[in-house]
């Protein structure tokens, strides 16, 4: 298991933003995650990363703590808002220290980066501009980037297609499918976006007020029972 | 116009996101000025009985005259630290039906608007009312009032002028720097006196012709143009454009044989010279480097007596340290999740944050060597301020650093900005000064200076030695705290 929640709670000033008994997740799986604004998506993800101290319960990743031990720190990338891209650097010098804290040279992350050229759609690179100063959608492509380039077993993306172009939004999905036939990438994906949801991922979780309320593999009917269940 | 720009300044003031926080510091700032100020008026009113009483047997006039030039040197000084560029948001205005000029205008209005302008005027003009008229008569009062008027303008928007300069050129401040220091020293040498320099002005005023004060106000009305005709100039590239210029990809070679540490210093050197406000307090803490003149006194020299000049010896060898590790981490609030998340050891992070102390004392240190030329006596002190710095003071700050839960917004401007300031910082800066006294009062008190300076230079190297240590035990009092640091920076971002 790439990841095991038990009994994981989370409460903010008397209201609990979390509660999630149980909840596995296997190498390899690429997972959506659902819900309305304030279903918990957000915190547990930051639970997942050790951002924020849980009030009780855990989260294993292959079986160890995440806040015990940085291991994990090895084999899992996310990105989930601007808060992780450091901004004042350009695009190159960025991938360039993500890269480095993995130990992979300039010229290796060079040549990553030749990959993704139809990814970044001539607007990353070579720009002469502050991250800062990049649109929203075109930080989402450095931030995702970035993840990717460490080679994760387990990526976390928090809304990865809100801003992003429309071109971009189904690269990005061709990119997760192949990652996990590729690679066995496992993929943690939130959107409030059903459509790519159930196209991109095998698993869905819907969440409700930091409850679990759905958990279950997709078939040709859940887009359908998804919107029902959020048009009621 | 002016009157709705001023209105809608005052909401942006009283409606910022962060205002809450930052009351506190506001009315301390306020009492703190309203202290000032009664003094000024105290001593404005009290001049002309004060003098006599201070320096007997002295002429009132030469006096005060002496003093007038080098008030407004030491004006300028403080201006270049504290004085803010005044800003307006100018973009939702530039689209809108406003001429330029009214948009320049407001910027130089705006701009008179700062306690310094009202200080030498509350200081001087009651002295010029009064004893002025009273000796060489209405006229020359007057004449002397239009003097101190004009200075005070000619210094505003000098200072604002070479600091717009300074925000495309960073390296002018360093020009700045020598010139005022090459003063500094010739003044203190007593080569050249700038209160001889502004008794013979204004003795020449006083005596022979009353006009030739005219030449102050006119002083200023060049000042304040060339400063409109350069914000007129660059009000598209200062402000809308500046996105414009290619970024360019830097490195510090010279980092890299430190391995990660160095690469995590690197990251910080960048934040520090792509930010405003952490450019302007390393170049603050770089202004502090003269206080050597005001505290190393020929007298104290001579006598062995190192109490002050240890405060201004630790003050200007760990500027940096103070100034700007009292807000760490703060600094790093805005991607501060994004270290914690990536493969960033945090051990390296704790000690990227020692040895960056240690670069920037050991290289301030080196340049306040100079004060050896005064005497032999002043790098004794500075060196074992020096050690107590990066042996003792680092694990303060630190230590101190692991308690701020509050983020640093980089993009304004650091003089009288009190955003981002908690209760951590005015706790902080009372061990850090006060800890170097603990381990020198006890000899300077039996008579052994040198012992006591040796006793600083000593505990500070006893740090340093042990340093590996301080670093774990600064790693463990981070992660006990580090959801509360995160969650606290992610407030403001």
């Amino acid at each position: 298991m790439i990841l095991e929640i038990t009994n994981l709670k989370k409460i903010y000033g008397g209201k609990t933003v979390v509660d999630i008994p149980s909840l596995n997740i296997g190498e390899g799986e690429t997972i959506g995650l659902v819900g309305n604004n304030g279903a918990g998506k957000t915190t547990l993800f930051r639970m997942m990363l050790d951002l924020i101290r849980p009030d009780s319960g855990e989260v294993l990743s292959r079986g160890i703590n995440v806040s015990s031990n940085d291991q994990w720190k090895n084999y899992t990338a996310s990105y989930l808002d601007e808060g992780f891209l450091i901004d004042y650097l350009t695009a190159e010098e960025y991938f360039i220290f993500i890269g480095g804290l993995h130990n992979f040279s300039v010229a290796h992350v060079t040549d990553y980066l030749k990959q993704y050229e139809e990814f970044f759609n001539g607007e990353i690179l070579n720009k002469g501009k502050y991250i800062r100063d990049f649109s929203k959608g075109n930080q989402n492509k450095i931030g995702i980037a970035a993840g990717l380039m460490q080679n994760p077993d387990l990526m976390v993306l928090d809304e990865p297609f809100a801003n992003l172009d429309p071109t971009t939004q189904i690269r990005l999905k061709a990119m997760v499918k192949s990652l996990k036939t590729d690679r066995n990438m496992a993929t943690l994906i939130s959107s409030h976006d059903l459509n790519h949801v159930t196209d991109v991922c095998d698993r869905i979780i819907l969440l409700e007020r930091g409850l679990v309320i759905k958990d279950f593999m997709k078939d040709e009917n859940t887009l359908k029972e998804l919107e029902e269940y959020f048009s009621e | 116009m002016l009157l709705t720009f001023l209105d809608h300044q005052w909401k942006a003031f009283w409606r910022s996101k962060n205002k809450g926080g930052t009351i506190a510091a506001q009315i301390f700032m306020g009492f703190m000025v309203l202290y000032l100020l009664s003094i000024a008026i105290f001593l404005g009113f009290m001049l002309a009985e004060l003098i006599p009483k201070f320096l007997p047997g002295r002429d009132i006039m030469l006096v005060f005259n002496g003093l007038i030039l080098y008030y407004f040197a030491l004006d300028f000084i403080m201006r270049m630290q504290l004085q803010d560029l005044p800003t307006l948001s100018i973009l939702p205005y530039l689209h809108l039906n406003i001429p330029r000029k009214k948009i320049v205008g407001f910027l130089n209005v705006r701009a008179l608007f700062t306690a310094f302008n009202l200080f030498p005027l509350i200081l001087f003009l009651p002295f010029c009312s009064t004893t002025v008229v009273h000796v060489y008569g209405s006229l020359t009062g007057i004449m002397y009032g239009l003097s101190v008027i004009g200075l005070c303008i000619f210094n505003n928007y000098f200072v604002l002028f070479i600091k717009r300069l300074t925000t495309n050129n960073v390296f002018l401040i360093f020009a700045v720097m020598a010139v005022v220091a090459a003063v500094a020293l010739m003044d203190y040498l007593k080569l050249f006196a700038i209160s001889a320099v502004s008794n013979a002005v204004f003795l020449f005023i006083a005596r022979k012709n009353p006009f030739a004060a005219l030449a102050f106000p006119v002083l200023a009305t060049v000042a304040f143009l060339v400063n409109a005709h350069y914000l007129r100039s660059r009000l598209y590239t200062e402000e809308l454009s500046s996105g414009e210029e290619k970024k360019a990809s830097t490195d510090y070679p010279f980092l890299d044989r430190f391995g990660e540490t160095g690469t995590l210093i690197a990251l910080e050197l960048k934040l520090i010279f792509r930010h405003k406000r952490p450019r302007s307090a390393i170049i603050m803490s770089l202004v502090f480097i003269f206080y050597g003149f005001l505290f190393y006194k020929r007298d104290l020299l001579d006598n062995d007596s190192f109490g002050m000049m240890i405060f201004a010896a630790t003050f200007m060898t760990g500027s940096v340290i103070s100034i700007y590790g009292q807000f760490m981490f703060g600094w790093q609030g805005s991607h501060f999740d994004g270290l914690l998340v990536n493969k960033t050891n945090l051990r390296n992070f704790i000690k990227a944050k020692f040895l960056m102390f240690t670069l920037f004392a050991t290289f301030i240190t080196l340049i306040v060597s100079l004060y050896g030329f005064l005497s032999w006596k002043t790098l004794a002190v500075q060196f074992a301020a020096y050690l107590y710095n990066i042996g003792f003071g680092t694990v303060v700050i630190l230590y101190f650093a692991t308690r701020n839960y509050k983020a640093i917004d980089l993009s304004k401007s650091s003089g009288f900005n009190y955003q981002g300031v908690g209760a951590s910082q005015f706790v902080l800066l009372l061990p850090y000064f006060l800890i170097p006294y603990l381990f020198y009062f006890p000899f300077a008190i039996a008579g052994l200076p040198y012992w006591g300076l040796a006793s600083i230079g000593a505990a500070g190297l006893i740090g340093l030695v042990t340093r590996s240590y301080w670093v774990e035990f600064i790693l463990k009092e981070f992660n006990k705290r580090k959801y509360r640091i995160a969650a606290g920076f992610r407030e403001l971002s």
